[in-house]
């Protein structure tokens, strides 16, 4: 099995975009490298699955601390409270905003659409947790607050390629 | 009496911002959905002026919601408010009827806007 690197920018640019715009906080594009899996390597961990043209799922993990401290941003204006109450939310949202305006960038010129699920997320320190062992591109982005991490396991869904490209050449005829 | 407003999102952080841009601006906050079966029957109960509608929730998304009532009601005005900016999502929803189509994140005035032109 193969992974694509043509998934790397949509999900750098969106993840710079969303994190920029919702938190309000400088992002730079970290490190890019390889795992047999996506397993999070931090204590905060949000799973969205992508089906369509692409299938697999896009996993973001980050230190319990830098979730905090995002959400807090995020939720700037709002008491203790409310911050408490919306953290979960808060940071699935995040997962669900990175990964729709990355399919968006992915679908350009594309028959067909991507759907995501709603986010999962779980916490704790050794997260033990069963994910499809895919290849998996994982690319950094940095914050003033600490890493976040996305691990991206997509593979293309070859039936549905194959009728865009039949689509393609009835087209042309 | 401000225009009454239906919002439907599965996250709770987007209702808040949502409502922390319009609150202020009088509109009425009619009532809240989770899923797109639960924005029908709000919808039902509450025919609110206007309906803000996300994509992705779980039981049944945000376009066959829009797409079911809107064929019982046409003359709902309905803005989709999406991390999904897909064109053939956008084009999808104008098809069936829908007024607008916001991709998240929002700046407050692009959710303004979309209101005030969808409600005019």
């Amino acid at each position: 099995m193969k992974i694509n690197a043509r998934f790397v920018n949509p999900f750098i640019q969106a993840g710079i975009n969303v994190v920029q715009q919702i938190a309000n906080i400088d992002v730079r594009r970290g490190h890019l490298s390889y795992k047999d899996q996506p397993e999070p390597s931090y204590g905060v961990c949000i799973i969205v699955g992508v089906y369509g043209f692409l299938k697999g799922q896009v996993v973001y993990s980050m230190k319990t601390e830098v979730a905090k401290r995002l959400v807090g941003k995020m939720l700037d204006g709002k008491s203790p409270e409310e911050r408490k109450l919306l953290f979960l939310d808060t940071l699935g949202e995040l997962a669900n905003m990175i990964t729709g305006n990355a399919t968006a960038l992915l679908s350009e010129n594309k028959e067909h659409t991507l759907q995501i699920t709603t986010p999962a997320i779980a916490t704790g320190e050794n997260l033990n947790i069963m994910l499809v062992p895919k290849p998996t591109l994982i690319l950094g982005l940095y914050t003033q607050y600490g890493p976040i991490e996305i691990s991206v396991a997509l593979e293309e869904d070859e039936v549905l390629n194959e009728i865009d490209e039949t689509e393609r050449m009835l087209n042309e005829i | 009496m401000g225009k009454r407003i239906l919002i439907v999102d599965d996250a709770n952080f987007i209702r808040t911002m949502v409502k922390d841009v319009l609150i202020p601006r009088g509109f009425e906050i009619a009532g809240e959905a989770t899923n797109g079966n639960e924005a029908i029957k709000k919808y039902e109960e509450l025919k609110p002026d206007l309906v803000t509608m996300d994509i992705t929730m779980k039981e049944k998304d945000g376009l066959e919601a829009a797409k079911e009532i809107l064929t019982r009601y046409p003359e709902a005005r309905i803005v989709m408010v999406t991390a999904l900016g897909q064109e053939k999502m956008l084009l999808d929803s104008f098809k069936i009827g829908v007024k607008d189509f916001v991709v998240k994140p929002f700046k407050p005035e692009r959710i303004i806007s979309a209101v005030e032109k969808a409600l005019a």
